[in-house]
Parts: C-alpha cells; sequence; structure tokens
C-alpha cells in the first residue's frame, strides 16, 4: 500500500495534514485529514472578562 | 547580488502575524524584487520536506511567529534553526507566548478535557481524545505531543531577533525588511521594529498625575477621549509596554493590553505593572490600597495578557 502525505496543508488558517493510502491499482484505498494544532481557547477563556473576550478569541484566527 | 532567501512560519499563532506582513499591500511587489519567499504557509506551497531539502544557512532570514505549545511547533523551530542564517521571533506569541501563553493559566488535562468532552459543541461519549500514536486499519497515524506548558522561541532555539507586537504593524514589518535587505542588522538579541520608549511617552493624552480611587471596567464609564485612561482608572498598561505600534488601543479609547511586552532591561511585565499601578493609587491606609486594587477584575490575565509564558511567574501553579 502506498502512502501519500501533504503536510502541511497550504494557504489557509491553521495546521492541517493530510494522508492519503492508495491501494495496490493506485486508487485511493482511505483518506486522513488531521489537525495537528490546539492551543485551547474553550478553556483559557473562562476567568477572563467578558468585555476582554472579543479582543482574545479574535486571535483564535487573524487571517 | 543574489536575492535573499526569506520564510515565515506560524507555530501555536492565529495568523495575524502572517496577514499582517501581507498588509504591507502592494510593497510585497518591492520584496519580491529583492527576496525570493522560499517557506510561508499562509501564502504559498512549500511543504516540509522542501524545507528539509534546504542546505543547513540556505534560508537568510526566518520569520517565526507563534508560540511553541507541541512537539510540531518545537521540531519545525529547530528545523527552521538549522535552515537559516538569522531567526526572528516574530511577534508576541514567538517571544512570550503570546494569547495561546494564556494557556499556562490552566492544567493541559483540563484544557483537554474541555475540548474534547465538556464543550458544548462536542458529542464524545467515548470520551476520544487525541493520541500521539493511532493504528488505522492503513498503517499508523502521528499527532505531536500537545506539551503541559505553553513555551517561548527562545526556550527551544536560539534567536538572533525579537519584533515585538500582536501583530506587528504593517509599516514597522517594511521598516525592517529594509534593514534585513540593507544588510546592517543591530546587535543580535536586539528587539526591532519598535521602540525603547513606553507607549505612555508617545501617548498624546493629557495627564495631570491624577490618582485613582477606582479601578474601572471599560463599560462602568463613559471614557474621556483627551485624558490618560489609567488616570481614569482603566488599567491600561502604557506605562510598561513598549512603544512601536502608534497607540492603537488608545487612540481607539481602549486601555493597552501590553502586547508589544516590555522595554529593554524589564524582564517581568506584570510586576512591573503591579509597581506602576502602586504609584496610582490613591489611598490613605493599607486596607484602602487593598480594596481599591481588588477592584481590578483578573489582574493575572490582564497583566499577563501577552506573556505568561515569558514572565517570571511562567505559568500558574
Ligand atoms: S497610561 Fe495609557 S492612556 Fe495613560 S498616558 Fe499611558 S498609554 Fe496613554
Ligand atoms: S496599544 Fe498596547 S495592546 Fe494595543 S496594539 Fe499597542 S501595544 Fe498592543
Amino acid at each position: 500500500m502506498k502512502r501519500v502525505t501533504i503536510d502541511p496543508i497550504t494557504r489557509l488558517e491553521g495546521h492541517g495534514r493530510i494522508e492519503i493510502f492508495l491501494d495496490d491499482a493506485g486508487a485511493v484505498e482511505n483518506c486522513y485529514f488531521q489537525i495537528p494544532e490546539l492551543r485551547g481557547f474553550e478553556k483559557f477563556c473562562e476567568g477572563r472578562p467578558a468585555e476582554e473576550v472579543p479582543q482574545i478569541v479574535s486571535r483564535i484566527c487573524g487571517v | 547580488m543574489s536575492k535573499l532567501k526569506l520564510a515565515s512560519y506560524w507555530a501555536a499563532a492565529c495568523g495575524g502575524c502572517d496577514v499582517a506582513i501581507l498588509d504591507i499591500n502592494e510593497k510585497i511587489l518591492d520584496l519580491a524584487e529583492v527576496a525570493d519567499i522560499v517557506f510561508w504557509p499562509v501564502a504559498l506551497d512549500f511543504k516540509y520536506a522542501d524545507v528539509e531539502a534546504y542546505a543547513d544557512g540556505y534560508i537568510d532570514v526566518c520569520l517565526f511567529n507563534g508560540a511553541i505549545r507541541n512537539s510540531e511547533g518545537e521540531h519545525v523551530a529547530k528545523l527552521l534553526r538549522q535552515k537559516s542564517k538569522v531567526l526572528v521571533a516574530f511577534g508576541s506569541c514567538a517571544i512570550w507566548g503570546g494569547i495561546p501563553g494564556l494557556a499556562n493559566f490552566k492544567r493541559r488535562d483540563d484544557i483537554l478535557n474541555r475540548v474534547y468532552i465538556e464543550s458544548d459543541s462536542t458529542q464524545n461519549p467515548e470520551r476520544i481524545y487525541p493520541q500521539t500514536k493511532y493504528r488505522v486499519p492503513e498503517g499508523e497515524l502521528e499527532l505531536p505531543e500537545f506539551y503541559k506548558d505553553v513555551k517561548c522561541l527562545a526556550d527551544v532555539v536560539d534567536v538572533d531577533y525579537f519584533m515585538p507586537g500582536c501583530p506587528p504593524t504593517a509599516a514597522q514589518i517594511w521598516a525592517v525588511i529594509q534593514v534585513i535587505a540593507s544588510g546592517n542588522l543591530p546587535p543580535k538579541g536586539a528587539f526591532i521594529g519598535c521602540s525603547n520608549k513606553t507607549l505612555c511617552d508617545e501617548c498624546e493624552r493629557e495627564k495631570t498625575g491624577k490618582k485613582v480611587k477606582k479601578f474601572y471596567r471599560p463599560y462602568e464609564i463613559i471614557v474621556d477621549p483627551k485624558k490618560c485612561l489609567l488616570e481614569q482608572g482603566l488599567t491600561c498598561m502604557g506605562p510598561v509596554t513598549r512603544a512601536g505600534c502608534g497607540n492603537q488601543c488608545t487612540s481607539a479609547n481602549q486601555p493597552c493590553r501590553g502586547c508589544y511586552g516590555p522595554v529593554d532591561g524589564v524582564i517581568d511585565q506584570g510586576a512591573k505593572y503591579i509597581s506602576a499601578l502602586a504609584s496610582v493609587v490613591d489611598a490613605g491606609t493599607p486596607e484602602e490600597a487593598d480594596r481599591i486594587i481588588s477592584g481590578i477584575v483578573d489582574p493575572a490575565g490582564t497583566f499577563y495578557r501577552y506573556g505568561l509564558p515569558g514572565s517570571l511567574l511562567r505559568r500558574a501553579k
């Protein structure tokens, strides 16, 4: 089985990788999309004053 | 003269630093006159394998933005260090951890639990967390290790220059590109694309030396657009923040949150701010000072908004 790795995925915000597995005839057997990055805004926004949150979450994606 | 070879990379970042580079607008064409970009995931389709194939030192200048959150960030930082003659920690995340560095107020397991189990938009009854290695029928998949702490770029590799800002402004970026193209770089370790004055030094708001009896949240008062925000009781970080952004927040009636970090010689912006606050509080007794200071909501998250991993604290316990 042949494996094609696309790493990183480009021209988008964030981190992504695609793993493609080909069968012996060269057709796609299966394909996995992976997101290697995590920052955890869901957690670290807890405890921050509500009025500060728009400025913090604008850094989820600056693109 | 052969063209400069430039690279830009993001680790734990938002892409805002990369877009700030694009914000030089049509000057990007002037940049293309003097430089070839050999790696820039937001804009160009180079792969890690391309970078691995470059000779050591092939890249003249690499602008590295983003904090080091996981083993992939550290791995790519080491790869780009090896391949670059000059490595710039670009933006506040790379220098001090930035907004992603707020994660150092939380525990790793609590972050993973919140994101993958508890969040309202998640359905994960089998409680599956990301695994660094995972077997699928076709083979093995890998993900980077999510570190216990957010780190700064200089924690994992040797850094030549530091360019602060969340993000650095386009004008400063253009100025720095011109310096890079001229080859007249400052001594190693310098902060570039900024001033060594404080934001207060460049602020046009009127300061009268008025002391503060009470701290407010911005929505609790009508802000006077001409007067110092700190003297109006807002926790403006101007006294301990490096100038260079053009006073963007204070010009918009918003207190500075310190994204340009401290000036040279100050190792802990938050601690410095606590001492700055002490001199503006109008209290007759220690109890009154306590009462006034305790009116500040989330002091640690405010004073270390952009720099917890790079501070003396590094993380909450
Ligand atoms: S504290 Fe803020 S508003 Fe006041 S002078 Fe300094 S930067 Fe300006
Ligand atoms: S005013 Fe402060 S927080 Fe706002 S951009 Fe400037 S340095 Fe950053």
